[in-house]
């Protein structure tokens, strides 16, 4: 795991050519539809290629800073994600061996980062890219490498196989051998040993990160006998026990709840993506944390432990072993010596509480690891306090009009030479010991966010908020200030907190949204009319069905179900604005552009579009005012069915 | 960038640069470091002006820069060795109440409370910038409070209003529309000097001898939740606070009268925001002054006035004023130089800058709107002898949209926050201690229909609020 061991590396080291050309189209998208693209480029493609590749040269070492830094340069310009895709892949194939692996973890990270349009980008040729690499690098590289595969089985945003389910099985059978890893035949040992390890290394990693947890320490004892074990040769079947254990042991809280038992081993496709149940990243945001503080494969147990992890909730079913570990009882004392059959080991699993007997997670339910800091980094910022007022405290200066006119270089040493890691989006600087360090992942991690969100918002259009009430402001910041570093633009505001809260609830509601996919037509592709992109279907566990999701269906027309409130949305601020004939910030409205390509079909189901209170009030308040001033002036929507902008093009 | 320039600064020296109007300027930071009013800037990354900004590129180490024109000149000479003295000296006074927050020997340590004081054009707002940038640069999650009480400059808002903020990154430098940051917007930022929660009273009128009670009124509101906040936040207490001032504070005839009524607004000051330092810059006998009334209660030291400091007309002012609230309702844009492509605007993407208002037609009714105070009123000096005002200074007077004495259109007004649930609580002059939430632009009246056009910052609460005018107009 000396990959993990390292220390990130220090980002003062590194150095990169500005984009020169950053955000050249976004200042001027904003008044264009939010999808597709805008035709005019300010940058062309070829110089943007250059660019890139010029960049991604510099990718010689497994670099954190180079690593993130391209990702985010590659989510800003996802508009060329095929230019990205081709670099990444003509990179990967030039470059020798040993510098293949950043590069992949730079694919790694877009994929899961980014993932829209990157994965599908990358999809088509990630299988010949992975198995020839793989047959290009040494061992250590390899088992990094399926590492990393692993973690692309839960990779893509729904928790589902990055790059697909077919791309993952061929990889996997690519590296492992024949056998799809979800049927009985032939598991190989190379297989569990590489899954072993994985498991391993996240365990290791969790306890590195709080050494309190007894219960990770005996996952992690256990763990290793059983490497043993598996090293010294079991037979096929208990080799597959392993397999299943070892996978349940790792499936996150958020999978879908027990698909008891251990499924069958012959099952057809679609069936299979229910026997799939590796999900080590419980939620999309999460993986960004994590892939950033690991390094590049996005481990749920970070070294930076400061997000919440699964590392305590595994829920896992021993039906089937337990079944079969009845049979021998008397191994009670079984983590103290080693195990002599894989039953026996199971039992030691029990016994040391990495399972439990019922399926109930271990530790749910106490698994609130958001609010815990490691407790040595707080006593290190203590001390870091401490030393730094003894540092300022040391100097003799006083307040008066002839002292202060003297130069001391020491005044500037704390603002430039005593923090020597610099943000190289910004130019914020932070200390070079773990707690400066810790604070410029953070940092990035909100760089990171903010990109990610201008990106989600492109085209939406922002506006000025309303200052807050007096109340929220004496109370802005207050108690949640111990600890946080915020120097970064993370605001902790409530309301602001509040706001984005009950947009994403609305977000996942939309998204939450399915119409189910007539039989026949899975195959069939089909688009959003709204923003062109194909609707992605996936199949439903708990329903056996296959459905769109984020979709909802109007007039006999499937739209992504944010796609189509947005565009409602809209619509009815635009033609309120039309109405109003003053027309001041009508060319500037992101509407204008937004509707041009994106007429609404029949909404008289708008109130099944928004399903959160956030905008049902806003509908409300909407018609209060519309009331107010007579219906005259706003004639609603929904009253005669006809969208507003079929209007508007008839009378214009 | 056809036209590239590239200026080698030595250390301890700046390039001062002014832009005309409607142009704009990219500088890059090669190499070395360099910052603006003592925000650090990004090597290699396009830094935007414009909106006739005024600045200057500082290095403490030398650098060089590369710009898309040259304008202007360098100089070696400037007080930022003071600055960072005053800012050191600041910084032991944080270390100090730090450790007396944690308990340590009990002392009466308290944090930096500065009041800065000066004459026009002497760089006060500069200086407020540069020890607030100073301060949040530490790394030690400093999160002092930025307080603006000249009604002429909007800080972060727009003029005409007193304002407090809790700072948290450095404020960059792009143009004169937010010289100290920006209030938050709906759009995602990277520095939270971007997107600001300021508590903002609104006095209505760029000139403080206009109405100097209500602005001692507004002070005194203003200082009494700065404490307040400071009070049920210990941690934030120890950053402490910056207050930039209005010119007036400092200079001014010394008549009698307007004399008392600066004096009484900087006693106002001190006690509202328990001042425990006063800076001065580059007025001899103001200084003297404030030793004189101060200099046994709290600290009064003066401190030079850059020499990049720009004589400001009344013209410019006007037309930042103008500038500001353009920005405040549809963000700030500036138009990159020809052959640049884009770049970052205040530490932000470009784009992310822009905003889109809400533009709303209402009944004349659905606000209520007051003046406080007669409509133009006349220094006390300038009345008759003997003659009392018919009118009081505080008073508020209920507005009729409809009469054409009340010349709405093209003003801005106040939206104000609601008043008190509790009808026991209110009082008659209530009106007067509610902060703004936001600010409107009466854009079009429709008296025969009984309608007016108002431009909002966003979509919101108007209709059933409250608003006061003030002396301020703006077409777009």
């Amino acid at each position: 795991m000396s990959m993990y061991s390292q220390p990130p590396t220090t980002y003062g080291q590194v150095t990169f050519p500005a984009p020169s050309y950053q955000s050249a189209l976004a200042a001027y998208s904003y008044q264009q539809p939010p999808l597709p693209a805008p035709p005019i480029y300010h940058v062309d493609p070829n110089s943007f290629r250059r660019d890139f590749a010029a960049r991604l040269a510099e990718l010689t070492i497994n670099s954190r800073p180079i690593i993130q830094t391209l990702s985010m340069f590659a989510q800003e310009y996802s508009r060329w994600a095929d230019v990205v895709a081709q670099c990444i892949d003509s990179h990967i194939r030039r470059v020798p061996p040993w510098t293949k692996l950043p590069a992949f973890y730079l694919l790694d990270a877009i994929s899961k980062n980014v993932f829209d349009p990157y994965a599908r980008h990358f999809a088509p040729f990630v299988i010949p890219l992975f198995l020839d690499t793989y047959q290009q690098v040494d061992q250590a590289t390899r088992s990094k490498m399926e590492e990393m595969l692993l973690t692309w089985r839960t990779g893509a945003p729904s928790g589902k196989e990055l790059f697909g389910v077919i791309t993952q099985l061929a990889i996997e059978r690519g590296v492992w051998g024949g056998s799809d890893s979800a049927s009985s035949a032939d598991v190989s040992k190379v297989q569990v040993l590489s899954e072993l390890e994985f498991t391993l290394s996240q365990k290791e990693r969790a306890l590195q990160s709080n050494p309190w947890d007894s219960t990770t320490q005996k996952h992690v004892e256990v763990l290793q006998q059983l490497r043993k074990l598996v090293e010294a040769g079991v037979s096929q079947d208990e080799l597959r026990q392993i397999l299943s254990q070892l996978r349940s042991l790792t499936r996150a809280p958020q999978a879908p709840p027990q698909t008891l038992p251990v499924p069958p081993p012959s099952s057809s496709y679609p069936t299979s993506s229910s026997t799939y149940p590796y999900s080590q990243q419980p939620t999309y945001a999460r993986q960004f944390q994590s892939t950033f503080s690991t390094g590049p494969p996005p481990q749920p147990s970070g070294a930076f432990n400061y997000q919440s992890e699964p590392r305590k909730v595994e829920p896992v079913n021993l039906s089937a072993l337990l079944s079969s570990a009845q049979a021998n009882s008397q191994t009670s004392t079984a983590p103290a010596m080693p195990p002599s059959s894989i039953t026996n080991l199971y039992n030691a699993l029990l016994k040391a509480g990495v399972v439990t007997a019922d399926g109930t997670p271990v530790g749910a339910g106490s698994n609130n690891d958001e609010e815990r800091t490691p407790p040595p980094s707080s006593s290190l910022s203590r001390d870091n306090t401490r030393a730094y007022r003894k540092a300022i405290l040391s100097e003799k200066i006083k307040l008066t009009t002839t002292d202060i006119v003297r130069k001391r270089p020491f005044v500037m040493s704390f603002l430039y030479d005593r923090l020597p890691v610099q943000c190289k989006q910004c130019g914020v600087r932070f200390s070079d010991d773990a707690s400066g360090k810790k604070a410029m992942e953070d940092h990035l991690d909100m760089h990171f966010r903010q990109n990610r969100k201008v990106n989600q918002n492109q085209g939406r259009g922002h506006s000025r908020s309303w200052f807050v009430s007096l109340e929220d402001w004496l109370r802005e910041g207050g108690s949640d200030v111990k600890g946080k570093r915020r120097a970064d633009g993370s605001r902790p505001s409530s309301w602001k907190s509040v706001a984005a809260a009950e947009a994403a609830q609305r977000d996942a509601e939309l998204r939450s949204q399915f119409v189910v996919v007539p039989p026949g037509d899975e195959a069939k592709s089909i688009s959003c009319p709204i923003c062109k992109e194909t609707m992605q279907s996936e199949f439903l566990e708990d329903d056996e069905e296959w459905v769109w999701r984020n979709a909802v269906k109007r007039d006999d027309r499937i739209y992504h179900a944010t796609c189509h409130l947005e565009a409602i949305t809209s619509a009815q601020n635009l033609a309120a604005r039309l109405r109003d004939g003053t027309g001041c910030s009508r060319s500037r409205t992101p509407e204008v552009g937004g509707i041009r390509s994106t007429p609404p079909k029949g909404n008289g189901q708008r109130t099944s579009l928004s399903p959160s209170p956030g905008a049902k009030r806003a509908m409300l308040k909407r018609k209060i005012v519309s009331d107010d001033q007579g219906s005259d002036r706003y004639p609603t929507e929904e009253a005669d069915g006809t969208p507003p902008m079929k209007k508007l093009a008839l009378s214009s | 960038m056809s036209d590239n320039k590239e200026w080698h600064l030595h250390p301890e020296t700046e390039y001062r640069f002014e832009l005309d109007p409607g142009t704009s300027l990219v500088i890059k930071l090669q190499r070395g470091h360099a910052e603006i009013f003592g925000a650090e800037l990004a090597e290699g990354k396009s830094y935007l002006f414009g909106s006739e900004c005024k600045a200057a590129v500082f290095t403490w180490h030398g650098c060089t820069i590369q710009m898309s024109r040259s304008l202007s000149y360098v100089s070696d000479e400037t007080p930022m060795s003071t600055y960072a003295n005053v800012h050191f000296v600041f910084e032991q006074m944080r270390v100090r109440a730090l450790r007396d927050l944690h308990g340590s020997p009990p002392s009466d340590d308290d944090p930096p409370r500065v009041l800065i004081l000066g004459p026009e054009n002497s760089g006060k707002t500069s200086i407020s910038k540069i020890l607030t940038n100073y301060t949040v640069r530490a790394a030690q999650n400093w999160s002092p409070l930025l307080v603006n009480l000249d009604p002429a400059q909007g800080a972060w808002t727009i003029p005409g209003t007193i304002s407090a903020a809790v700072v948290r990154s450095p404020i960059g430098t792009a143009s004169p529309a937010n010289p100290l940051g920006s209030a938050a917007t709906s759009a995602p930022t990277a520095l939270a000097s971007n997107a600001l929660i300021p508590l903002t009273y609104w006095y209505g009128n760029p000139d403080t001898k206009s109405n100097p009670q209500l602005l001692d009124r507004l002070v005194r509101n203003l200082g009494v939740h700065v404490i307040e906040r400071h009070d049920m936040d210990p941690q934030a207490r120890v950053s402490g606070l910056i207050i930039d001032t209005p010119s007036s504070f400092a200079s001014g005839p010394s008549s009698g009268s307007s004399a008392d009524s600066r004096h009484t607004l900087i006693k106002a000051c001190v006690d509202a925001f328990h001042i425990n330092v006063i800076l001065v810059v580059g007025h001899e006998k103001l200084n003297a002054e404030m030793q004189r009334l101060y200099g046994t209660q709290l600290t009064v030291v003066k401190i030079p006035k850059s020499g990049g400091v720009v004589e400001l007309d009344h013209a410019y002012r006007e037309r930042v004023h103008s500038y500001q609230l353009h920005a405040y309702m549809y963000g700030q844009k500036i138009d990159p130089p020809p052959g640049v492509s884009s770049g970052l605007v205040g530490g932000e993407a470009a784009t992310e800058l822009i905003l889109s208002p809400s533009s709303t037609i209402i009944n004349l009714g659905d606000l209520t709107i007051y003046r406080v105070g007669p409509e133009s009123i006349a220094p006390s000096s300038a009345l008759p002898i003997g003659a009392a005002r018919t009118l009081s200074e505080m008073q508020p007077t209920l507005l009729d949209p409809a009469s054409s004495g009340t010349r709405l259109v093209n003003r801005v007004l106040a939206l104000l926050a609601p008043f008190n649930e509790d009808e026991n609580e209110r009082y008659d002059e209530e009106i007067l201690d509610l902060p703004a939430v936001g600010f409107l632009v009466v854009t079009s009246l429709d008296i025969p229909n009984k309608k007016m056009t108002v431009l909002a910052p966003t979509q919101g609460p108007i209709v059933g609020g409250t608003a006061i005018t003030g002396s301020f107009e703006w077409t777009e």
